[in-house]
């Protein structure tokens, strides 16, 4: 795979500064080595980093006020392996999602990484690992935590380690590829990731209905859980008063034929009206249209149990007015493309019985905030353990 | 411990019938399935997450260290007391606390056995997809515990992928939620890391796992062949193909005949190899998928194979797969069960090196395991009262880890680390990759008390 020299316009700088973060320098390893031995350097003269990818999630962790160094792994990308066959890849966390699907596509039948996070274009594998990113897919495919096989990385004192490997089954101790899934940069410097990868589908299209009352639409959404239909992303968004679903599938051409079918059927019962399209790509632009946001937005999201999307959908839309929000359906998703502080209360309100990922628009608006985390298990866990693993406090709070 | 004052203590809090402490009901505690032997303090008997919450905090004011144990299936020792601490049983908290079709979640307590939940939720036409071939006996707990596996893992995943979230006591006795029903809780992946830490960063008394809707049509193939390799190499011309089957596994010929004396699965006795082959999902599509691998099969020499007619003829083809283990047990009285794992291609290259090393200590060698991901399962058979063959065994199981790591995969896939391959973890470990997960074990159970001496070497013991 080229090295894709990634441009970002400054983009993840710009974003930091709007968000309150002072940077005294950025640094941008083009090996993980020289990022090695930035954080080396980091830990011998106390000094404090923030990893950087493409900037698309980076309220999903802890900011600090003020960081000496910003690391912009956009250097640090590139396919470092491609075991075709045994189907996984090493890929180095600074290279964009889509950079990594059009690299999987021209190999032998053709692969993929069915990994669809908002703004994919832009979103590192790093990235999108450190603050447990996902996308409609995730319905069939799971997320990294079902994808990853294994990490390398960086640790608080500067120096290499790694986990899990190349094999779908690993149990040889902690399973810190999994834990570091979310952190957010604050307990270890993500380098690389080992992916599982997937022969492309035979098939694939998108369903696209249109449902007029969201009480039809909740009995739909259950029919279709019920169902045997494998839908690979179901997505649903509030347009003009209706709801607009649209449903990918893949798989054998006969197959993915019939879900087109049954899916459209089930829809008329509960009056939606709509038509399927085949194609990969048409599927892939469809979803990608569904969860990318139309400028540029500080994004929240809400998770809920299964039974309650609907709902929360509406009561989250009625507070966001024109801004997008859609729900993933099948995974009890909602990202809301517009934070003010009426979005946020509501998500709050929401998030008894779920989760809200808070945003920072700027520094007053954490104090509003109820706590992340289970307090006990900040206590006792999170915190001994960032304590532990970053007692300089070389990466950012974990909280 | 004293061990009076401790029974006494135990004793207010589950009542004087659910404590052991006499040495003949030690004694059945005191190992699993494995070769790992130690010895209990005293045992108690739990019947809910109040109990197990006052029972650790008691321990920890004491100092006293604790293992958790469901049904003590484990193969590595993990479920097996060292220092003479208490084990808390969880055999009795077996219920299934809400089968919730709506959200696509069940609730469990974690003495229940796998199987128990499977037949729950077939009933309601669901199920929950890890099925670890001990699923009769192993609990889910354990499942947890050990990021339990089995020969759905290829499609489906593991444990760690169908947990949801837990309710735990902590090592410091507090109580508490990770995750739940909804997805996605914010920060670090504390459930990825408490499914398979074996018991030593808390205690699991509730488990959230996903269900899914059982699929429409399954089709299981049994395929028969003359040689162990040619049967692998099938399994990578599927892959290669673009097919992922829900399951593929391989028995050889020592496992079959001993499967069939005493499955009577009509696994053939003259057989080098048995392969099994299962799709799962929609119809649509499906004959011309099984037509495609029926065609792999027999560009690879395939000598016959069949297709179950129905479900009951399924079973007993998995019957046979099942009861491998046991099986054997007609072939010697004890094995010793290696479940390292390498890339799917390197399979022919590690079944070599087993059987160099079944013939470099004289130690018989029966092989089953899932080759759709790698994961051996060589089975070394011996008799434990022949001190100079376990001696052999053991020195045979290090050199077949050391193999798979060597070809580039890990040490354990399924049945986990516990005692038996601390040392073993420096194959695939650096000393600072050690040290990362000691500083995590350190920080959730500061007094060590939570299982101690499983999973994590000593950094002094690194050869």
């Amino acid at each position: 795979m080229e090295k894709q020299t990634t441009n970002n316009d400054g983009a993840p700088l710009r974003i930091l500064e709007s968000l309150g973060v002072a940077v005294k320098h950025v640094e941008r390893p083009a090996k993980e080595s020289e990022a090695q031995q930035i954080l080396a350097k980091a830990f011998k003269e106390k000094l404090t980093v923030l990893p950087v990818g493409g900037a698309t999630a980076i309220s999903a962790g802890a900011l600090p006020e003020r960081v000496d160094i910003v690391l912009d792994m956009t250097g640090l990308d590139g396919m470092a392996h491609f075991d075709i066959s045994n189907l996984n890849m090493t890929v180095l966390a600074g290279t964009a999602i889509d950079s990594i699907n059009e690299f999987l596509s021209g190999q032998g039948k053709g692969f993929f990484l069915p990994l669809d996070p908002p703004l994919s274009k832009r979103a590192t594998i790093g990235g999108v690992y450190a603050s447990n990113g996902s996308g409609p897919c995730r319905l069939r495919y799971g997320t990294l935590r079902d994808q990853a096989l294994g990490v390398r990385g960086i640790d608080a004192q500067g120096n290499e380690v790694g986990f899990g490997g190349t094999t779908v089954k690993n149990v040889s101790g902690y399973d810190l590829t999994k834990f570091l899934i979310g952190s957010a940069g604050s307990l270890c410097l993500i380098t690389a990731v080992v992916m599982r990868v997937y022969p492309l589908p035979e098939a694939a299209s998108v369903c696209d209905v249109t449902f007029p009352a969201i009480g039809e639409l909740g009995k739909f959404l259950l029919g279709l859980r019920s169902s045997v239909l494998l839908p690979s992303g179901v997505t649903v968004e509030p347009v003009n008063g209706a709801f607009r679903v649209l449903s990918a599938f893949e798989g054998h051409p006969l197959a993915v034929e019939r879900e087109n079918r049954d899916f459209l059927a089930l829809a008329g019962t509960f009056g939606g009206k709509g038509e399927a399209k085949m194609g990969r790509e048409i599927m892939r632009e469809a979803m990608r249209g569904a969860i990318d946001p139309t400028g540029e937005a500080m994004a929240i999201k809400v998770t809920v149990p299964l039974s309650e999307g609907p709902a929360a959908l509406a009561r989250l839309k009625e507070l966001a007015g024109p801004a997008k929000t859609v729900l993933l359906a099948g995974n009890g998703v909602i990202l809301v493309y517009g934070a003010d502080e009426r979005i946020i209360d509501g998500a709050k309100g929401l998030a008894s019985r779920g989760y809200v990922a808070p945003v920072r628009l700027h520094r007053g608006l954490l104090s509003t905030w109820g706590p992340r985390v289970d307090p006990t298990l900040e206590q006792f866990v999170l915190r001994p353990i960032k304590e532990k693993l970053d007692p300089s406090g070389v990466f950012p709070p974990i909280l | 411990m004293e061990k009076e004052h401790v029974r006494d203590a135990l004793q207010r809090i589950v009542g004087k019938e659910n404590v052991l402490w006499k040495d003949v009901d030690l004694a059945v505690y005191s190992y699993d399935a494995g070769l790992v032997k130690g010895k209990a303090g005293l045992v108690v008997f739990v019947d809910n997450s109040d109990q197990v919450a006052q029972i650790v905090s008691f321990l920890c004011k004491e100092g006293i260290s604790y293992v958790a144990r469901g049904s003590g299936t484990n193969l590595t020792g993990g479920t097996v007391p060292l220092n003479e601490g208490v084990v808390i049983e969880f055999s009795r908290m077996n219920r299934i606390l809400e089968i919730d079709i709506e959200n696509e979640r069940v609730v469990v307590e974690p003495g229940i056995y796998n199987l128990t939940v499977q037949n729950a939720l077939a009933e309601k036409g669901y199920y929950y997809a890890p099925d670890p071939a001990s699923q009769k006996a192993s609990s889910m707990g354990g499942n947890l515990g050990e990021n339990a596996g089995g020969p759905h893992c290829l499609k489906y995943g593991v444990t760690s992928n169908h947990v949801l979230g837990a309710e735990v006591v902590l090592p410091s006795g507090e109580k508490t939620w990770i995750g739940g029903k909804a997805l996605d809780a914010p920060g670090p992946d504390l459930m990825g890391l408490l499914v398979g830490s074996e018991g030593t960063l808390g205690i699991v008394t509730k488990i959230v796992c996903r269900i899914m809707r059982s699929p429409e049509r399954v089709l299981t193939m049994l395929a028969i062949y003359s040689s162990v390799e040619a049967a692998g190499q099938t399994v990578s011309d599927i892959i290669a193909e673009g097919i992922i089957p829900a399951t593929l596994e391989i028995m050889d010929n020592v496992v079959i005949r001993a499967v069939e004396a005493s499955v009577h699965a009509g696994y053939p006795l003259d057989a080098e190899a048995v392969l099994l082959i299962e799709l799962d999902g929609l119809t649509d599509g499906m004959d011309e998928q099984m037509k495609r691998i029926t065609e792999i099969c027999e560009k690879n020499g395939v000598v016959s194979h069949r297709i179950a007619k129905d479900a009951n003829e399924r079973n007993i083809l998995w019957a046979g797969r099942r009861g491998a283990f046991g099986a054997v047990a007609r072939i010697r009285p004890a094995y010793l069960v290696c479940d390292g794992t390498v890339p799917r291609t390197q399979l022919p290259k590690a079944l070599t090196e087993v059987k160099k090393i079944s013939e470099k200590y004289r130690v018989p060698i029966g092989n089953v395991f899932h080759a759709g991901d790698g994961n051996l399962h060589p089975l070394i058979l011996f008799d434990d009262r022949d001190a100079d063959e376990l001696e052999r065994v053991h020195k045979a199981g290090r050199e077949i880890l050391k193999a798979c790591a060597d070809l580039g995969g890990t040490i354990s896939g399924e049945h986990g680390i516990g005692t038996e391959k601390l040392n073993e973890m420096f194959l695939v470990f650096k000393g600072d990759d050690i040290r990362m997960m000691s500083a995590i074990k350190q920080a959730v159970d500061r007094k060590g008390l939570c299982n101690p001496g499983k999973v994590i070497p000593a950094q002094e013991a690194r050869p």
